[in-house]
């Protein structure tokens, strides 16, 4: 038994109590390790999922990265028409081109050169995930399809004949979102201007899509590009929600007549926003101001300014 | 694209957002349970009056009804979309978002212009406060910068913002949709996960304070517990 000490304080006899029964170990231990495990778990959740796009059949990957370009038996896009690709040039060079495009043009690779002159100046764009595995299975893939009568990758069929008015409107009607799309994509001016879109115009995330038609080399690329659109933003967004023929018909009527109106490009902010956005904050500011007009102002400050 | 961006890219939108949402988490709760009567706004109110007013009221009800509109837009892209469907309404909706973004900004510069001026404020001002500032300075700034340059930002983030924050919801990111924003767009969230981080260590806490009286209690005398300033 403990001597009683008059110098021990009760502060002390708590402390040795609380020790005695246990307390301590449930009140005062901060379960600091086991909460640094947890974080870790998390932490390794989130590195652990981080995606790649590796897992993709090859025929989805064929449509995703290579259709806005290329067709199987469909003629020529920007790039060349694919079907059996493997007899003009051997397995080898086309791996290796397909890897690294850019690679074999700066090393001056004659069939390289001609290809990008056939492409007038286009080099393609190197495909992020596309390794020498994935191209080896992409050109067995091409393969198969090149002796069919129509590959599933001929690529969209679009009209020789002139469009009428009813096409251009309805593409209007897609580009601003009147006429929502099927498969609920965000319309085109969410991101992109074209210089006939009113007062505020288009969106500037994208490029402006004034001079598209154009750019793009006409209607034929135009449309196929549009059926699996290939930037890098563009991809994962209507890889889930794709646009219709239908309504790739329209856009590139729309898009067509746009550009032979002849408008120019702009990408300035619109000042009308900015304009009309500060005369808002500058109501806002006014409209606080009179709900609280009678707010407490000060005590002091009036009475001294009075003496004063 | 480079590797180092690739890497940058898979850093900032695949793993540093899970970092914040951690340290928030973790942070929050340890000093709600250590150092209760931390959770405060430590209001400079008493000291300072006349300038308060306007860099309060704006910031606070402009940075409200803009995160509420982004979480709305989190919650419910389709139908933002489809709200969007008509040009009128994408302009009034994204009008509307200018001028509280602008009036948000206007409140911030005024705190701070405040905190600068007044010496008795500077006094209580700590150096995470300054830090706080120079982040909600970026986030608002950025934020203005992306609405003007980069219309429309109701639509795009719906479209592509929104299916990114939901694969970090689902632990699975997906930074495709995201990997090719202009620079004051990745900024912009960047950021706003920055800040997310930084939130346990600062004043913000008080944003947590629940049933949040705010916007009905009556006005109160307000001390600050749990710190102790030297003047």
């Amino acid at each position: 038994m403990k001597e009683f000490s008059p110098l021990r304080s009760r502060r002390a006899v708590f402390f040795t109590w609380r020790k005695q029964v246990g307390l301590e170990a449930i009140t005062s231990s901060r379960p600091r390790p086991r909460v640094m495990g947890w974080a870790m778990i998390l932490l390794s959740f989130g590195v652990l999922h981080v995606e790649t796009a590796m897992g993709q059949e090859t025929e989805a990957y064929f449509r995703q990265n290579c259709m806005s370009c290329h067709t199987v038996g469909g003629g020529r896009l920007v790039g060349p028409d694919l079907k059996n690709v493997s007899k003009r040039k051997d397995q080898e060079w086309l791996i290796e081109f397909v890897t690294n495009p850019k690679g074999l043009i700066d090393a001056g690779d004659a069939y390289a050169l001609a290809m990008k002159d056939a492409a007038r100046g286009v080099i393609m764009p190197k495909i992020p995930g596309l390794d020498k595995a994935k191209a080896a299975a992409l050109l067995e893939l091409i393969s198969r399809e090149s002796v069919l009568e129509k590959s599933q990758f001929a690529g969209l069929h679009i009209t020789d004949e002139p469009f009428d008015a009813s096409d251009i409107a309805r593409g209007r009607d897609i580009f601003t979102g009147s006429l929502p799309l099927e498969n609920g994509g965000a319309s085109c001016l969410s991101c992109h201007h074209v210089t006939d879109i009113g007062l505020f115009g288009g969106g500037k995330l994208g490029p402006d899509l004034t001079r598209v038609y154009e750019r793009m080399l006409g209607r034929k690329n135009l449309a196929s590009w549009l059926l699996s659109p290939a930037t890098a933003t563009m991809r994962p967004v209507f890889q889930a929600k794709p646009l219709t023929s239908d309504e790739i018909e329209g856009l590139v009527a729309y898009l067509e007549d746009v550009a032979k109106a002849g408008g120019a490009e702009d990408a300035t902010p619109s000042l009308m926003l900015f304009l009309l956005g500060l005369a808002g904050a500058v109501l806002g500011l006014m409209l606080v101001d009179s709900i609280w007009s009678y707010r407490f102002r000060a005590v002091r400050r009036p009475l001294v300014g009075e003496i004063v | 694209m480079s590797s180092f961006a690739h890497y940058l890219d898979q850093l900032f939108f695949a793993v540093f957002p899970f970092v914040a949402m951690v340290i928030f988490f973790l942070v929050t709760i340890q000093r709600y349970r250590g150092r209760t009567f931390t959770f405060s706004s430590l209001s400079s109110q008493f000291l300072e009056n006349e300038d308060h007013f306007w860099g309060m009221v704006p910031f606070h009800f402009g940075i409200i009804f803009v995160l509420i509109g982004h979480v709305v837009a989190f919650l419910l892209p389709a139908q933002i979309l489809s709200w969007n469907a008509s040009p009128i309404r994408l302009i009034l909706l994204e009008l509307t978002g200018m001028a509280l973004a602008l009036f948000t900004l206007v409140g911030l510069l005024a705190v701070i212009i405040r905190r600068v001026s007044s010496s008795k404020v500077r006094v209580v001002t700590s150096p995470s406060d300054w830090v706080l500032y120079l982040l909600l300075l970026v986030q608002v700034a950025s934020g203005v910068y992306v609405a003007l340059f980069h219309p429309w930002g109701s639509s795009w983030f719906a479209a592509a913002v929104v299916p990114w924050l939901w694969s970090l919801v689902k632990l699975s990111p997906n930074i495709s949709y995201i990997a090719a924003m202009p620079f004051a767009v990745k900024l912009h969230i960047v950021n706003a996960f920055i800040v997310i981080a930084f939130f346990p260590f600062t004043r913000l806490v008080h944003i947590l304070v629940l049933p949040n009286p705010y916007p009905w209690r009556k006005t109160q005398v307000v001390r600050w517990y749990g710190i102790r300033r030297t003047a």
